[in-house]
């Protein structure tokens, strides 16, 4: 290690990360590719970036962050591209704002590939401890305490703990304490939050059953191929190949594989007839129906027994079996979430076309757990509650490995940031789905698990994927996410791609020009042969711009619009209580959220347009009283 | 909210007045005073110059007096300009209607005087006044909105909000869940409903309801007993004014309406024929029917029979009664058994009367208008004007959109190039009934489509 950092008990770290899930690896990744002395504590060092539930990276609005986590620095984009099993395009359709890159990965591959990363990430220390309680100093946080009863100091703690903290898994009747199944729960830690002040809520989702691959018989199935040209998340246009591992090659083998390569099938078929009967036959064993669990589930992953309940008129539902990884035989099956007692599971999966003879290697189970209503954080996802202490992913009451990276990422600049005593990075709503994800948690919070759909964004049309690297190119630059050599290689296709657009508009081509060629047509194949031998993200990104210049240009003067106001910063020591004129919903509200920005405000459920324009004149009147004091005593 | 917004608003109160004044702030304050008068330079700054208001069509809307402020020399501190033109409502709301669609934004309450002290027109001191001024006037448009919206016009607005979810909510679905097994008959899109949802917001705009409601005054209900005096009070009123529109006999319900102006305020007259004030049990049907126009009138003329004991009322209507929307009227003080009766809802205003020898007739009429003036809970027409102007403008923009979005639609185009001109429809929707937050859209794909894979 270049700065003597070396891992002992007593000295204070710059940034403790509790948890390593898919939040938890980017926010360590993050903070000690910033320079800060990090520790990534673990209950487990086996289950590393473990994907609980099915095996796959992306989908919709999902995959479009993980392409801006890549421009931001982030590990989730190229540990799925080097192992992923199966690639494909979503939407592909449809315009190019909405389609959507979506990956099979190999489980284990890709949680081995990102433990060697974190390995051999500088200023980064690994250690298997469970967190099992904070250390308070005042309102801040200075180190956390762990099972082995070894206490760790810390300047700051993110907390990404997950479906961890009091997780209660129920299989019918029978129920399991932990957040995954095999796995522990934690509990101290929720004892600590409550300690502090911090508010605990009950969520819950479920993971359907595990079975053999070779008890499947595929030939009653039908096949889904992986795309002949995949799309890939991490932009390889603008890296080298000595950073596709992010970390200098150590000697050691990389783990991961040619992108793309191999790619295996996954299997469609239906529930029938009988499936529906034994369901609805054993209805009253299942524990959402019988009340026994409390913690809401998302709508838009409803259990099979909630989908034959609530659309009694669709006869079939479609199932999607997937490969869980090159190395093993284990299948999952997308769209049969249950948390129906075992017996019920084997009877329901063998109603099956092609599970007649089925060997389930793991039942499907429902968990609840806690998670802290993200509402408590400002939008660099500090407490508000406690100084210095962070939250990060499925605490915050998201679901998905994609909305907890994200958040990781962010955690993790922000904690440096904190230290440094720095702005933090706060993405906008107008620049990337990362940054509609986190002002809605915290501006709104969230009565389900969060999942994010591209309709949550109000400006989704320019957030098509190839556009992430210059979409936030700006904040990679200012926060140094990225590596020098791949800024510039940004800069350049950035000065590329806006060159074409402006050549395309002006020259010619059969009397046209080629953007209006191009326009009319919607196909590149209009587009001059020096462009065609362009990367293509550059091709992309070009033929969007033009394409669909006049959408884009609509979308730009909302945004413009919305800026204004985004601007306008909110002292944060206002007492909403003072604020005369306020409406006293109102005033609590804000009180409670404290909002960064009249924009955000502007964006709290139940604050009407006259309250900002009474909060509007109070923070200029505040600025203006300041002014002058400060005028005054120099 | 963007300070480069050009706002308008309407001035001055509204009655059938000599002049009424439209004020314009912000940058287009200036280009527009030379296309809507039409003369080749700008006018003379702070100098009344009469000129033709011409529409955006270039029709003359009406003779009227301008005047131009310059950025900096002005009341909000940004270019001005000053539109009066004659107080007749129907010219005002045609004119508001030209600015909007000239691309003014209707100004939020208290807005100008905002902008006057941010532009740093105003010293610190006044900053609170500004606060108390924007609270006071949004809470007194909320008011007149909710009552708006209270009525059929409402429950129109609130199945058309729905049905645009349902339309956007099936859109959307095939856009965040490709993978799902969704229907493929519809995959083209929800083309007749919202051919439906056109017809409807267009039928909407065009048989001008809103429009209508500018007639509508301050909805005031006479309640008494059948011998207290109603018919000589609705006749003392209605009587003595010119200013009838029309009387309406209620088709559905036993009202007669009447309309009186009184000053500034347009009153709208209802007499409550049904309701019987006894002690015995009222007949169930008369109570509701009474209650129904309670519910959305905005103010109350008890007439009781001095010599009699005091009305014992039901007490559904009793609670509506309040200090702030009542005057109760003590008629017959001419006869020798009257008396007084303060402690009867003894915190509304009494009037003594004698209808019949007309005595105290002018009194009572001054005090409820000065009564009306004073209080800000009651909406005037003003508020009616600058609502109707603002809503019928919100939905002509949703209408553009929907047809925008019916177009792409036929033509095959993607289909979330559709769904941003649905959103700008739901924006024009939630200007009139408020924020429609995207969650109301996701519950309504959430239960229409089984999704979940």
């Amino acid at each position: 290690m270049s700065n003597n950092f070396k891992f002992e008990i007593n000295q204070e770290y710059d940034v403790i990360v509790c948890g390593a899930g898919h939040a938890g690896c980017e926010a360590a990744l993050a903070s000690a590719r910033r320079g800060a002395r990090t520790l990534l504590l673990t209950g487990n060092l086996d289950t590393i970036a473990q994907m609980s539930c099915n095996p796959a990276i992306g989908g919709q609005a999902k995959g479009h962050m993980v392409r801006e986590i890549d421009a931001l620095g982030g590990e989730m984009a190229i540990n799925t591209d080097t192992t992923a099993i199966q690639f494909r395009l979503l939407n592909a359709s449809k315009g190019p704002a909405v389609q959507a890159p979506r990956a099979q990965c190999d489980k284990k591959a890709y949680q081995f590939r990102m433990k060697q990363s974190i390995e051999w990430q500088e200023n980064l220390m690994l250690f298997q401890a469970m967190v099992q309680g904070l250390i308070f100093k005042g309102d801040r946080v200075v180190g956390v305490k762990t099972n082995l009863d070894i206490n760790f100091r810390a300047k700051t703690v993110i907390v990404t703990t997950g479906t961890f903290l009091r997780g209660l898994m129920h299989v019918g009747q029978n129920k399991n304490e932990g957040g995954r199944m095999g796995d522990f729960t934690a509990k101290g830690l929720s004892h600590s939050f409550l300690e502090a002040g911090i508010e605990l809520e009950r969520l819950k989702t479920g993971t359907p059953a595990r079975i053999l691959g070779k008890s499947i018989d595929f030939s009653q199935l039908t096949e889904q191929l992986g795309d002949e040209r995949p799309t890939f998340f991490a932009f390889h246009d603008t890296r080298g190949t000595d950073e596709m591992f992010h970390v200098e090659q150590k000697g050691e083998e990389r783990l991961g594989w040619i992108p793309g390569s191999k790619q295996v099938s996954c299997w469609m078929t239906y529930t029938g007839a009988e499936t529906e009967k034994v369901i609805k036959d054993n209805l009253h064993l299942s524990p959402m129906y019988s009340g026994e669990i409390v913690g809401k589930g998302p709508r838009y992953c409803p259990s099979i027994e909630d989908k034959i309940v609530r659309f009694k008129d669709k006869d079939r539902h479609m199932l999607f079996l997937e490969p869980e990884g090159r190395h093993t035989n284990e299948w999952y099956i997308n769209g049969l979430s249950t948390s129906l007692p075992f017996d019920v599971q084997v009877e329901m999966l063998r109603s099956i076309q092609g599970l007649d003879q089925v060997h389930v290697l793991r039942p499907a189970y429902a968990v609840e757990y806690d998670f802290a209503p993200p509402t408590q954080l400002s939008a660099s996802l500090e407490s508000k509650k406690v100084e210095n202490l962070f939250f990060a992913g499925q605490i915050n009451g998201t679901s998905g490995y994609e909305e907890a990276a994200g958040q990781g990422l962010v955690a993790g600049v922000n904690a440096v940031q904190k230290i440094r005593g720095e702005e933090p990075l706060i993405l906008g709503r107008d620049e990337c789905y990362i940054g509609v994800l986190i002002d809605d948690l915290v501006t709104k919070g969230t009565q389900e698990p969060y999942r994010m759909f591209s309709s949550r964004a109000e400006h989704r049309l320019l957030f098509n994927h190839p556009s992430a690297e210059l979409r936030l190119l700006k904040h990679a630059r200012q926060y140094g996410l990225l590596s020098a050599k791949r800024i510039s290689a940004i800069e350049e296709k950035k000065a590329t791609i806006e060159s074409w657009v402006g050549r395309l508009e002006l020259e010619r081509n059969k009397g046209d020009t080629y953007a209006l060629r191009l326009r009319q047509s919607r196909d590149m194949v209009e587009f001059p042969q020096a462009l065609k031998a362009a990367s293509e993200e550059v091709q992309a990104e070009v033929f969007y711009r033009i394409a669909f210049k006049g959408y884009l240009e609509r979308e730009n003067k909302q945004v413009e619009k919305l800026r204004h106001v985004d601007k306008i910063k909110v002292p944060q020591d206002i007492d909403y209580q003072l604020v005369k004129g306020l409406r006293a919903e109102s005033a609590e509200k804000l009180s409670q959220i404290k909002p960064l920005t009249l924009g955000q405000a502007s964006r709290i459920s139940g604050v009407n347009p006259a309250d900002i324009s009474i909060l509007m004149v109070y923070v200029e009147a505040m600025l203006q009283k300041r002014a002058k004091a400060s005028s005054k005593s120099s | 909210m963007s300070a480069q917004d050009t706002i308008v608003a309407l001035s001055s109160p509204v009655g059938e007045s000599a002049l009424a004044i439209i004020r314009l702030s912000g940058p287009l304050s200036a280009e527009l005073q030379i296309e809507i008068t039409r003369k080749k330079s700008r006018l003379t700054e702070r100098h009344a110059t009469l000129c033709k208001y011409h529409d955006i069509k270039g029709l003359e809307l009406d003779s009227a007096l301008f005047l131009s402020f310059s950025e900096g020399a002005s009341f909000t501190g940004e270019a001005m300009l000053e539109i009066m033109p004659h107080g007749n409502p129907l010219i005002i709301h045609k004119i508001l209607e030209d600015l909007l669609s000239r691309g003014c934004k209707m100004a939020e309450p208290g807005e100008f005087t905002r902008r006057a002290f941010l532009n740093g027109k105003m010293d610190l001191s006044q900053a609170e006044a500004v606060a108390d001024l924007i609270h006071a006037r949004s809470n007194y448009s909320l008011e007149v909105a909710r009552k708006q919206l209270n009525g059929s016009i409402g429950h129109k607005m609130s199945a058309l909000t729905d049905q645009l979810l349902e339309i956007l909510s099936e859109i959307e679905a095939y856009i965040d869940f490709p993978e799902e097994d969704l229907p493929l008959d519809r995959s083209h899109g929800p083309v007749a409903d919202l051919k439906a949802l056109i017809e409807e917001v267009s039928s909407l705009i065009e048989t001008n309801q809103y429009a209508s409601l500018l007639h509508d005054g301050i909805k005031t209900l006479i309640i008494g007993a059948p011998n207290a005096g109603k018919s000589s009070l609705i006749n003392a009123l209605v009587g003595s004014q010119r200013a009838i529109v029309s009387d309406v006999p209620g088709t559905t319900r036993d009202f007669i309406a009447s309309y009186i102006m009184l000053e500034s305020h347009r009153v709208e007259i209802i007499d409550t024929a049904g309701l019987h004030l006894t002690e015995d049990s009222i007949e169930q049907q008369g109570i509701n029917k009474t209650l129904e126009q309670a519910q959305s009138a905005d103010f109350f003329l008890l007439i009781m029979d001095s010599s009699q004991p005091p009305p014992v009322l039901p007490a559904a209507i009793s609670a509506i009664l309040k200090p702030n929307n009542t005057i109760v009227i003590e008629n017959k003080i001419d006869l020798a058994e009257s008396k007084a009766c303060p402690d009867y809802l003894k915190d509304c205003l009494h009037c003594p009367t004698s209808i019949i020898q007309k005595q105290g007739i002018e009194e009572f009429k001054k005090s409820w208008q000065s009564f009306l003036d004073k209080n800000l809970g009651l909406p005037n027409s003003k508020d009616a004007i600058v609502l109707n102007t603002r809503h019928t403008q919100s939905l002509k923009d949703s209408l553009a959109a929907l047809n925008e979005a019916l177009q792409k639609l036929d033509s095959q185009e993607f289909s979330e190039l559709v769904a941003l001109d649905l959103r700008t429809a739901i924006d024009g929707f939630s200007q009139v009934v408020g924020k429609i937050d995207n969650e109301a859209m996701l519950d309504k794909l959430f239960q229409k489509f089984c999704i979940g894979k």
